[in-house]
Parts: structure tokens; sequence; C-alpha cells
């Protein structure tokens, strides 16, 4: 009995102690900025739609049902993007760095569907995967404070030249500095990335077999692409097999 | 066995092929060389090397970690074949793992080879020569290659070679005391005298010593064959028993791999519940194993137990076998040998009785000047007897040495006189000069005394003085006067009764007493040219002067009370062990303190009382003088009642195999026996002993070998700084394991979080190892230099069926208590870099399967920042690196509370120890270097870490230290109390 009741107070006694120095430690946070932002001093690159289980994609053009999932990935991913959503969001001056560090509340740039032109889903819902010219939107993680020198640009390009032919949206793959930096997600609540829209025409000839493309982000000399231990800073590979 | 004693010279030629006069051909001798082997004892069989190595690569935890190894290469091979990228690790894992085993196992069978090289070393003699008779020619031979046949010569000093038929002798005595225990030498001849070849005279034993004269013999067994041979390997059928400390490790391990393995399979079985993957699952178990394993602590264990063992070789106290170390200090029972252990081993005069009176001798090791009253005329009287009748002379050439060190050609109780008077009256050589002998009787069994007549160094004193000494009443017999402060007194009966009294008193004490009487001899009759002749006894031997009485005694060593009542005040009893007389025995037993100076035995109290010894309740007495004769008709249940009754025991007159027996009967009290020996017939009860204790100087190499440990000065003193020592190794290592267990916890608390509440991993597996195998090792070492809390020698010996090394208690206090806090200290590091990051708690809480997942690259934080998968792991590694830091940094804490378990810390002097400072640096030192230097290399999953996050886990450091400062003074206020019984370990 007394253990129980001993072991009750002691450990209610560990538990208030972890509360309150976890509470003094979360004070101490800021709610807007991470106190530290060294670990992510450089962006990574991510794909949508992104496969389940690794980033390949099979289907089939003439089958609905082999594309359908990476269809309705799009579609969500791209609700946000909608016109409607953007109502609060503002025109920014295109080629240069929004800054707005004095302002208290942070504006979000507008980011329009148009821009992915074929890949908007608004002219082909299919996003190009029932023709065979299957879309894919790379974009670059978020990181607050992060300004980009130069201007940056996603290029693709499959292992095997002449395989496949790539085009992007907005055209060069382009990525405007206007977005930037990032205010963080309580400041910059409507904050919208910038996308790039990859269609890939793969050649008829080498359907069969699966192609390799990867993608950088280049233009910009504080973007790192190349970094031996991390596969995704900067760069981003995917595999594609499409049959028909 | 043989009846070799039976035949005669020409039936042994015969039977063995020799002749006595040529001895063996050469050829014929190699012959039987090649079929009987060498003449030496087989050395107990030794356990391979190899079989040595396998064990502490089996032992302990070395199995469940191989289970891990095993489980890691099972999983590597099965992602592997997924052809998962994340395969390599788990590859690593078990690789690191499997090193980790090799590498203790490679330590502690290093250990235990270098403290057997120890004694290999010590128990290599100079090979023995033998005076062999071959070919007709005299020959020194190595006497391991004696054969059967041989004709063999000795003469004293010599150890006989090999078992021999004595075929002629001169003068022959020989030592049988490593064979049969008796101490006094044994005449040998050429006859048969008994149907027993033991017992009969013209057989000389391998292994005992030639005291005196010279023999010629035929060597009738060689080896392994001889009695000795026989007994040693009757002596290796004992079987060893475990040591205590060996059982307590057991019992650890057995408690640790129980809660490891538990656990292990408690969270398997919820982690497959939780649908946790299988593989994943069992990558767990072994974490869980791992964490719960202390890999280093054995190694640990072994260091201390050697640091130990070499500071009792610098008392003296060599041990054999490692973990004997503590069996001394658990010991509850000393059964120790009398001569050379608890006395000095050699007569020193003891006692004086002159003019009525009895005077003390000083004993001492060291004495240079006798105290006692030297005016009296009647001592100097005594005192040129003492000098003048005595042929005991020092060796040449020892001038410089010390008077008790010197070696001297004469009896032990000449020797003892000489000694004596050179102490008294300095140059005795020269005094005998002075007074030159002319006339000499010496001692015979018959007469009983030695006579001697010399004359005078006063010039103006033409007499001759006759000076005798001899058995007391043999003296008085022949005495008329008895010289009483210088002047001749008349014998009467009242004279002779003080004489009585004081004889009876001396003899009492056990005391071997000698009278000594002279005559001036009148000068009338006894010109200087008198022809003295020594056969027809032309002078008087009767109507002497008696002058006075010696007595003397092998005394007890100096140190020797002292140690005993240290072993009273401890709850050890010492039972002394002797095959000398009892009431020698009884008297050295008082004088030292085993039998104490209030107590009786029942005969004392039969005195007393003045009643029949049948009468007496045998339990009012405390003391008990057992006589051997008395142990060979008693029942194990009269044994049993005697060893239980008496707090105070002395067997006297046995023989080495009842020693055997006493020890058996202690065992069954359930008490740890140790026990001492020097001859070669002791080693089956060293054997049986849990501790044996054979003595270096005296010892032979059978009880050495058959010994745990070795006492090279042979003084009982030494044993009891050994039972300190002992002692002490048993409370540090208490503390050791204490502060090995606690971080545990802070180890295996990541796990248990991680499966239950999917958090990114706290800590990692490999950490887990750098701080069981790195921060941690000197730390716990350093424990083992911690000076005890109090007077361990005023406590019992621990009882080892409920003081164990790892009870409950320390258990759940290290496990429960300290290690929670820990944890939580921990934790709240790994939380606060987390957060500081990016990553508040609410984001990590069920976050692991996108966390660990490979292809999601974008992992939004708390701030809406977004993570690719590398950037994720660096992060999780600079959380080992924190966890790691936090869980070292309370680790210092736990170093220093551990230092004692009921005084406080400021009671026990913070920086008395040093050896725990250069742990604590060391400890802080390898974190800093594995965190700053190593920080880069990816495999060991260090990050440089920001130096504030050292300071987190200070306050739960300071914490640890107050909560259980308060522990200790709740301990020490309410002793008894329920506080006590469950906090203090």
């Amino acid at each position: 009995g007394l253990i129980l009741l001993f072991y009750l107070v002691f450990y209610g006694f560990l538990a208030a102690l972890f509360t309150f120095t976890m509470w003094v430690m979360l004070q101490t946070l800021s709610s807007d900025i991470p106190k530290y932002r060294d670990r992510i001093a450089s962006p990574g690159l991510m794909i949508s739609p992104k496969p389940d289980t690794a980033l390949e994609f099979y289907f089939n053009k003439s089958d609905s049902q082999s594309y359908a999932e990476y269809v309705s990935t799009l579609r969500q991913f791209l609700e946000t993007y909608d016109d409607s959503k953007q109502a609060q969001n503002i025109d920014c001056t295109p080629g240069k760095v929004f800054d707005q560090n004095d302002e208290a509340v942070k504006k979000a740039c507008r980011f329009n569907l148009s821009e992915l032109g074929q890949c908007s889903g608004k002219e082909d819902k299919t996003f190009g995967y029932s023709k065979g010219t299957p879309c894919v939107l790379v974009k670059m993680n978020r990181i607050i404070g992060l300004k980009p020198e130069g201007e940056p640009y996603i290029q693709c390009s499959p292992k095997e030249e002449g395989t496949v032919q790539i085009n992007y949206f907005p055209p060069g793959g382009l990525i405007d500095l206007m977005y930037f930096p990032y205010y963080g997600k309580s400041l910059h609540a409507h904050y919208l990335q910038p996308l790039v829209a990859v269609q890939l025409a793969i050649n008829s000839n080498s359907t069969k077999e699966e192609t390799t493309i990867e993608c950088k982000i280049l233009g910009s000399p504080n973007l790192k692409n190349e970094d031996d231990r991390d596969k995704f800073l900067g760069r981003i590979a995917f595999k594609v097999q499409m049959t028909e | 066995i043989q009846d070799d004693h039976k035949l005669s010279t020409e039936e042994l030629e015969e039977k063995y092929g020799t002749s006595t006069s040529k001895g063996l051909s050469s050829a014929r001798a190699a012959e039987i060389l090649a079929r009987d082997g060498p003449n030496s004892l087989t050395p107990p069989k030794a356990t391979p090397e190899i079989v040595k190595f396998l064990k502490q690569m089996v032992g302990g935890f070395s199995i469940l970690l191989w289970i891990g190894a095993a489980f890691s290469w099972i999983s590597f091979g099965i992602q592997f074949a997924q052809g998962a990228e994340s395969a390599f690790d788990n590859l690593y894992l078990g690789v690191v793992l499997a090193l980790v085993v090799i590498l203790t196992g490679i330590f502690a069978y290093y250990q235990e080879a270098k403290s057997t090289n120890i004694m290999a070393s010590f128990s290599k003699m100079i090979p023995q020569q033998a005076l062999v008779i071959r070919d007709a020619e005299k020959k020194e031979l190595s006497a391991d290659q004696l054969v059967v046949g041989d004709i063999v010569e000795i003469k004293g000093g010599d150890r006989i070679p090999a078992d021999i038929r004595l075929i002629f002798t001169q003068g022959c005595k020989v030592d049988n005391s490593s064979l049969t225990g008796e101490s006094e030498p044994q005449s040998r001849s050429c006859d048969f005298t008994h149907e027993n070849p033991l017992e009969t005279r013209n057989i000389a034993f391998y292994s005992t010593t030639c005291v005196e004269g010279t023999a010629t013999g035929i060597v009738i067994n060689t080896g392994d064959r001889t009695i000795i041979g026989r007994i040693a390997s009757l002596a290796s059928g004992v079987g060893n028993e475990k040591t205590p400390i060996a059982i307590e490790i057991e019992h650890f391990v057995f408690l640790v791999a129980g809660v490891a393995i538990s656990i292990g399979v408690l969270f398997f079985v919820i982690s497959v519940s939780m649908r946790y993957k299988f593989l994943d699952s069992i990558i767990f178990l072994i974490g869980i194993i791992v964490a719960n394993v202390p890999e280093g602590l054995l190694a640990t264990v072994t260091v201390s137990l050697s640091l130990t063992a070499k500071r009792m070789a610098k008392k003296n106290c060599l041990v054999k076998n490692l973990e004997a170390v503590e069996t001394l200090g658990s010991t509850s029972i000393i059964c120790s040998d009398k001569t050379g252990t608890l006395t000095q081993n050699r007569m020193t005069v003891a006692h004086l009785w002159f003019d009525d009176q009895i005077y003390s001798a000083d004993t001492s090791e060291d004495q240079t000047t006798q105290p006692f009253d030297q005016s009296s005329q009647t001592w100097i009287a005594l005192s040129k007897i003492v000098t003048l009748c005595n042929r005991a002379e020092f060796r040449p050439g020892q001038e410089n040495l010390p008077i008790m060190k010197r070696v001297v050609v004469g009896d032990a109780s000449e020797t003892a006189l000489l000694k004596f008077a050179e102490v008294v009256l300095g140059d005795v050589m020269d005094i005998r000069a002075r007074n030159k002998k002319v006339a000499e009787i010496p001692f015979n069994s018959t007469n009983k005394f030695q006579l001697s007549i010399h004359e005078t160094d006063d010039p103006n004193d033409k007499r001759f003085l006759l000076v005798m000494k001899g058995a007391p009443e043999r003296i008085l017999e022949r005495c008329s006067t008895i010289m009483i402060n210088g002047k001749e007194e008349p014998l009467d009966s009242e004279k002779a009764e003080a004489f009585q009294t004081a004889y009876m008193e001396l003899g009492g004490l056990g005391e071997r007493v000698l009278g000594f009487c002279h005559l001036y001899l009148p000068e009338n009759e006894f010109p200087d040219t008198y022809p003295f002749d020594t056969d027809s006894m032309n002078f008087p031997t009767s109507n002497l002067c008696f002058v006075g009485l010696l007595s003397m005694i092998d005394p007890p060593r100096s140190t020797v009370p002292d140690a005993v009542s240290k072993c009273r005040s401890a709850g050890i009893k010492v039972i002394m062990v002797t095959g000398d007389h009892p009431i020698t025995a009884k008297a050295i037993a008082k004088s030292v303190g085993i039998v104490s100076a209030t107590s009786e035995t029942v005969e004392d109290i039969a005195k007393r009382l003045n009643v029949p010894v049948e009468q007496v309740d045998r339990r009012q007495a405390t003391a008990a003088v057992v006589n051997g004769m008395e142990l060979k008709d008693m029942s194990l249940q009269q044994l049993d009642e005697i060893l239980c009754n008496h707090s105070e025991i002395v067997f006297a007159r046995t023989s080495p195999q009842q020693k055997l027996i006493i020890v058996e009967g202690c065992q069954r009290q359930g008490a740890v026996v140790a026990v001492t020996g020097d001859g070669v017939n002791d080693s089956p009860a060293l054997k049986k002993a849990d501790i044996g204790i054979a003595m270096g100087i005296a010892g032979s190499d059978a009880a050495k070998n058959a010994a745990d440990m070795v006492l090279l000065d042979d003084n009982f003193a030494s044993i009891v700084t050994g039972v300190e020592e002992g002692r002490l190794i048993f409370d540090n290592l208490k503390k050791t394991i204490a502060y090995t267990l606690t971080k545990n916890i802070a180890e295996l608390c990541p796990f248990l979080i991680y499966i239950i509440a999917s958090i990114p991993m706290p800590i990692g597996t490999i950490t887990i190892l750098f701080i069981d195998l790195g921060t941690d090792i000197i730390p716990s070492v350093a424990l083992a230099y911690e000076k005890a809390e109090s007077d361990i020698m005023n406590r019992r010996p621990r009882n080892k069926r409920k003081d164990r090394l790892v009870n409950e208690q320390l258990a759940v206090y290290s496990y429960l208590h300290i290690g929670i806090m820990q944890s939580v200290g921990a934790f709240v590091t790994y939380f606060t870099v987390y957060a500081e990051q990016g990553f508040l708690p609410s984001t990590l809480l069920g976050a692991r399967v996108y966390w660990e997942s490979n292809t999601i690259n974008d992992f939004e934080d708390s701030y809406g920042q977004e993570w690719t998968k590398y950037q994720r792991m660096y992060l999780q590694w600079t959380g080992y690196t924190a966890f790691f830091v936090s869980i070292t940094i309370q680790q210092v804490a736990d170093l220093i509370i551990r230092k004692t378990r009921r005084n406080s810390i400021f009671q026990q002097g913070l920086f008395r120890n040093k050896v725990i400072w250069v742990g604590i640096f060391s400890q802080i030192g390898i974190a800093l270097i594995l965190t700053y230097g190593l920080g880069h290399v990816t495999a060991l999953n260090f990050t440089p870490l920001r130096f504030q996050y050292w300071f987190v886990a200070v306050p739960f450091a300071i914490l640890i230290w107050v909560y259980d400062e308060v522990r200790k003074l709740f301990i020490r206020r309410y002793p008894g109390s329920w506080w006590d019984k469950n906090m203090y370990y």
C-alpha cells in the first residue's frame, strides 16, 4: 500500500517536473519561426503525385484505372491553387524577391494555375496520362527565410538521352523569386509554393522499358543539388514506365 | 599396497633387477623410464586454453548479445534480399555486437590468464637433484629421471626424491610432516617394523625431508605411483565449490537477462500487435536487449577484482583465482594452523623462574633487550649456565643481522637459549671462549640432562664450574641446595613446593620447561689438571645447587592477537586446528585470543565446580578443546554440536585428514570456510574449503596447487587484511553494479516510448554501446577504489543466502528511481533539440512511419518547413547525441551518489577517492571526443552538438544528487523504518 502511494507521489512529481520543464522550454520558443534553421540550409525537391511505395510510375495509357490515383492526387494537390482559394493573394512583381520583413501581416503571392499550361488540369482532366504525356509537378521544399540567388529553374533529363521529350510549365522550368522568402506557417498562412510542371512525352519505341528521370534545380548558387549523402537535396529522381 | 618393506635386500635386488653396489645400468634405467614415465607428479589437468577462451565467449551476457547479432544478420539478409537501402545498418550492428562479445571475451580471458600466470611462475621450482648409483658409479641426476630400482643416497637436508626402501642408514631421521602432519622427526632404519608400509621404518616417502643422518635405498615407486602422488590425485577428486561471488554474478546475470528477455518479448508482442512489421519488431527486440545488457559490466567486475587482488598481493595475500578475493570477504569461519601461522615457528624463551619468582621474557619477533629484573646474583649464575651449557652456535658471517634472524646450528631449544643469552648478555661466543669447556655430556633421552664443566673467567678463582640443564624434575632430584638472591640455601620441602608450583604453572602455559643447576667444584679435589672422564663420570652429579627454570614456547606472532580480535568483531569464528599437544594449543589459543581470557571449557568448569566432566552442562562452556583422538570416535552429529555450541574451538592432536572432516562440518553449518594448510595431505581440505589458503614459505607445492590463495608471509594477520579487502570489494561491486544498471533504463525507455508513442528514435543502438563500453567503463572501475563507509570489520560476515550482491532494493532503486529520473532528464534534452529545430513535441507524436519513410522528402515540421529524409536523419542523430550527452552528464551525478550507500557524500569526502575524478573527467572527455571529434563520421551517428544542450540535463543531475542525499539522510535517521527497508541496497 505504502509502496504504491510512494510511487504515485514520486512519479507524479516526476511527471509534473517533466511537464514543467517542457513548458518552460516551449515558452522560450517563438511560435513564428524555429530557433535554429541550420539543419535545413538548402531545400530538397519533391514531386507530386508521389506513388506510395517508391518514386516509380507505372500506368497504361489506355486503362484509366491504372492512373486514376495519380490524377486524383494531382487534383487534390492543386485544389489549394484554385483561383477561388487565392482571392486574398496579391500579384507580386515577378523576378524580384518579395521582402516583407516589416509587415505585420505577410501577404502571399498569387500562383496562377494557368502557368502550368497543359498540366494545370483545366483542359486535360487526366493531366496528359490518357495521351501518354503524363505530367509531374516538381516543387521545392519550403524553408523559412530562404532567398534563392540568381534565376533558379528546374531541369529534368532522362538517364538515357532521347528516350523522353520534356516540356516545362512555366516555360524553362523557371521558379520566380517573388515567391520568396517564406515566413512560416503562422505568419504566412496563405503561402503557396511555386510549382514547375514537367510533361513527359515518352518515345513510343522506348515505352517497354523503365525510364529514369532526374530533375535538378539549377541557376542558383545558394541552392545545392549535388550532395553526396542527401539524394533529394535540390534534385530528385523518379522512374516512369508506360504501356499501351 | 606393496610389501617391499617385508622383503630382504636380496629379494629386492632380484625383484627390481638391480644391485645395491652397482645400481642399474644406464640402458636398463632408460628402458624403465620409457615404461614408467618421469618421476614427477602429473600436474592437475588444466582446462585447454581454447575451452577457457570459448567459455568466455558464451558466458554471462554473451549469449544474449550473440542472439542480438544473429537477429541483426537475419534481418540484414531479409532486407538485403528485398533491396532495402537501410539493410547495411543491421549488418554493421550485428558486426558491432559480435565484436563487443569477442573483445570483452578476449579481455576477460586475458585477465584470467594473467592472474593464472602469476601463480604459474610462483609454483615453478628449481629442479631437484638426486645422487644415484648407476653403472657402478655415483652420479648427480635430475630427480625426475629416477626409475624404480635405482639406488639413491640421501643425507640430512635432502628432500626424498621418490618412495625409497632403505637398505643402509646411519642416524637417519625424516620429517614426515608433509605426509602425516606430525612435526616430530622420525628415525629411519633398515628394519621391517610394521605391517603397514606407511608405519614401517624402512621406507622413506617422496617429498618428505631427511632431517639428519644419511641413508641409501632402492627406489620402489616413482611419480604418481608414490604415496604422495596417490594423495595428490585424491585431492583433485574433491570437487571445487563455486565461489560465492561467482554465484552472485550468476544470479545477477540471470536477473538482468530475465528482465531483458521479458521486456524484449513483451514489446515484441506489443509491436507485432500494433501492426509493426515483423522485421521491425525484431530490430526493436535487438535494441531492447542491447539497452538492457550492461555490456561492460562483467569486464569491470573482473578489473575491480584484479585491482583488489593486486592490492592483496601487496599485503602478502597472493590470490590464484580472482573470485577468491571476495570469498575471503564473506568468510565466516577460519580454520587456522597453529605453527608458523599463528606462531613465529621458533622456540623462544618466554618465562624464567628464579629467586622464587616468575619473570616474563619478551617474545616478540624483533627483541633487542629483555626488560625483566636482571640485578639479582641468581640471574648472573643462571645466565652463566644458559650460556655455557649449550652446544648451539651461530653460523659464521651473520654479525650484521639482527640476533633473531641469525641462523643457528643446533636444536630448537638450544637455539632459543642461545638467542636469549645473546640478546641479554651480548657476545655469547666470547663468554664461552673465556670459560673454556673441559668436559661435556650431551643430552640423551635416558639421562634427560646435559652437563658441561668449564674453567671460570675469573683469574683468581681456580675452581671448575659444573653446569647442568635438563628436565626440571630430574635436575631437582640432583640438587640439595637452591640459590635464592645469590645465596645457596638448603632445599627444604617448602622450597621444593615452590618449585613444583612454578613448574606446574609454566607447564600449564603449554611451555617447554628446563631446569638449570650448577656446582663449583672444590679446588682441592679438582685441581686444574684433573682428568675429567665423561664415561666414568669422575665428578659429582648430585647435591648440586638449583638455580632456576626457563620455559620456552613457540610464541604467537605479535600481530596475531590484534588480528584475532578483529576477526571477532567482524563476526568471524577462528578455529585452531593443530597437531600439537592440547595444553600447548590451548595456551597459544588463549594468548592470541582465539580462546578468550574469561571463557571456560567443559573441563575447566568441571575443575572449578569440582564435579566430574560428565555432569557439566556442555552449553555453559563457550570454549572447547577437542583432541584428535576424541574426534576420531565422534559421529557427525556430535561434531556439528560442538561446532554449533561453542564459539571458541581448538582442535589439538589432529591429523590433516581430520581437517577435511572439520571443514565439512563447518560447511554443514552454512559457513563460508577458509582453511590454512601447508602439507601435501592438507590439499583435500584446502580444495574442499570455500577458500583454501596455502603457506608461501612453509607450504608444499601440492598445498599451493590446491589452494585458492597463497599467504606469502605465512602470517595469520595477512588473512585478516585480506578479509577486509574482500568485504570492501563486495560493497564496491554493489556500487559499481548499481551505477551501471541505472543508465540501462535511460537506454531502454527510448525504445519503449519509440514503440508506443511512435516518435523518432531518441537513441541508437550503437550510441548505447558507446555509453556501456565507452564513457561508463572508467567510472565504474573507479568505484572499486572507494574507501569503506564505516568499519567493515565491525559487522558480521554476509549471509550468502540473504545478502545478495544485487538485491531487490538495488535493482528497484537503480531502475525505477534514479533510472527513471535520468530518462526524464534525457527526454527533456531530446524534445528541446527537436523543438528548437522546428519539431514541437505535438508534431513528433505518432510521426514515426512518415519520419522514417525513404520516399517522403517533404516532411513538414511545426513551422511549415519541409525536410528531406537525410535532413531528418541528421536531426535524429543530433537527437542521439543529445540523449547520449544527457545520460553522460547524469551518470556523473550517478557516479557521485554511488560513492556511498548510507553516509552522506560530504561525510565520505568528495575528493578522497581521486580515481573517481579521473572517472568523471574521462567520462566527459570521451563524450566530448565522440561528439566533436568523431561527429563527422556518419556510421557512428554522432553529430557536433550545440554546447548549451550539455546543460539541459544538469538540473536533473542535481536533482538526482539531492534526492539520493535525502534518501541517505532518512536511512541514517530512521534505521529499520519502512524507508530503510525499501531504500537501502
